[in-house]
């Protein structure tokens, strides 16, 4: 059975370009445009990884992070922060969030799929 | 109640740039925004249009590895087929018991079995060196519609600096930051190493080339 991953990006054509990639390597894909939307998929349904954007509308990329590991269904989620974001300080705060990886944009598709199948569980 | 000559009167007492930002400034923000509209309106065109033909070459490419996989060395392979018809045929051909013409026979039916491989390996080569072109195109593509989310998020930050700006002007002297202060939470807002540097009006150095996944 295909994998889900969710992919939070308040651009809706980024989302595309993130859907395309992970579907053409056989993962089914669901997607939210800012962090509170996708909290709201947060629901119990069954979801293997987070792609998340950093800087976005309404909630962040970490706020999310941060509200999603108290979630006790999804503390243990692997996810993945996306961003244009280069700085180590924001890194940094990626990771004390609970993100499980940092990746810059641009991305190659073949670099996010590489580290999608290794995180995905 | 104000008059005529009451709002003129004030409208006066605006310092000349003051006057001069106010009008331009909305002006320069509705064009950025026209902007950033019309750009992210063409990559999402060019998105759906690539997003149709991108299966295609996506089974393009799984067939030409099916071919090549089909084609390699072993057991029930193209390439298997040939070994196995020389090796069941080839030491018929100084059989005793062969009919006459029967090894000139063999060695063309092994002969026909060369030539066929032969030929669907050359078939196959000029097609799975295009897909894997067209793989790296591919991937170039990917990578080139993610500009326009960059170019977007410095757009979208220019117009709210400018709607600052307008709301600063229309407000007494006293409320207006200083330059430092200004350029500091602009700074602030920067998301992208280019924009640090543009900031600093260092040389224009394009996208940060930072490529590596860091896994915490």
């Amino acid at each position: 059975m295909a994998k889900t991953i969710l992919v939070v990006d308040d651009s809706a054509s980024l989302r595309q370009v993130v859907k395309m990639a992970l579907t053409g390597a056989g993962y089914n894909v669901l997607e939210a445009g800012d962090g509170q939307a996708a909290l709201a998929l947060l629901d119990g349904r069954s979801i293997n990884m987070v792609v998340c954007d950093v800087n976005m509308p309404v909630m962040n990329g970490i706020e999310f992070v941060k509200a999603a590991k108290q979630l006790p269904a999804y503390k243990f989620l692997p996810i993945l922060m996306l961003t244009t974001e280069s700085q180590e300080e924001k890194k940094e705060q990626g990771k004390a969030a609970g993100a499980k990886a940092w990746m810059v944009k641009p991305f190659a598709p073949t670099q996010l799929v590489n580290a999608v199948s290794k995180l995905c569980t | 109640m104000h008059t005529t000559t009451d709002n003129a009167a004030a409208e006066q007492a605006v310092p000349p740039l003051v006057r001069l930002c106010s009008g331009v400034l909305p002006v320069w923000a509705r064009h950025l925004a026209a902007s950033r509209a019309q750009s992210e309106t063409a990559v999402s065109e060019m998105m759906q249009a690539f997003a149709s033909i991108s299966p295609h070459l996506q089974a393009a490419q799984r067939q030409s590895q099916e071919i090549t996989a089909a084609l390699s060395q072993g057991d029930g392979t193209i390439t298997g087929l040939a070994q196995a018809c020389e090796s069941a045929l080839a030491p018929l051909r100084g059989h005793a018991g062969l009919p006459a013409g029967g090894a000139a026979a063999i060695d063309t039916a092994l002969a026909l079995v060369h030539n066929a491989v032969q030929a669907i390996e050359q078939i196959n080569t000029p097609f799975s060196h295009e897909t894997y072109a067209v793989a790296a195109q591919v991937e170039r593509m990917y990578i080139g519609f993610q500009y326009q989310d960059r170019i977007s998020q410095m757009i979208a930050l220019l117009e709210s600096d400018i709607a600052r700006l307008q709301e600063s002007l229309g407000s007494s002297a006293s409320d207006t930051p200083d330059l430092q202060a200004w350029l500091s939470r602009l700074e602030a807002q920067y998301a992208m190493a280019e924009q640090r540097q543009s900031h600093a009006g260092g040389p224009d150095t394009g996208a940060a080339a930072d490529n590596e996944t860091t896994f915490f």
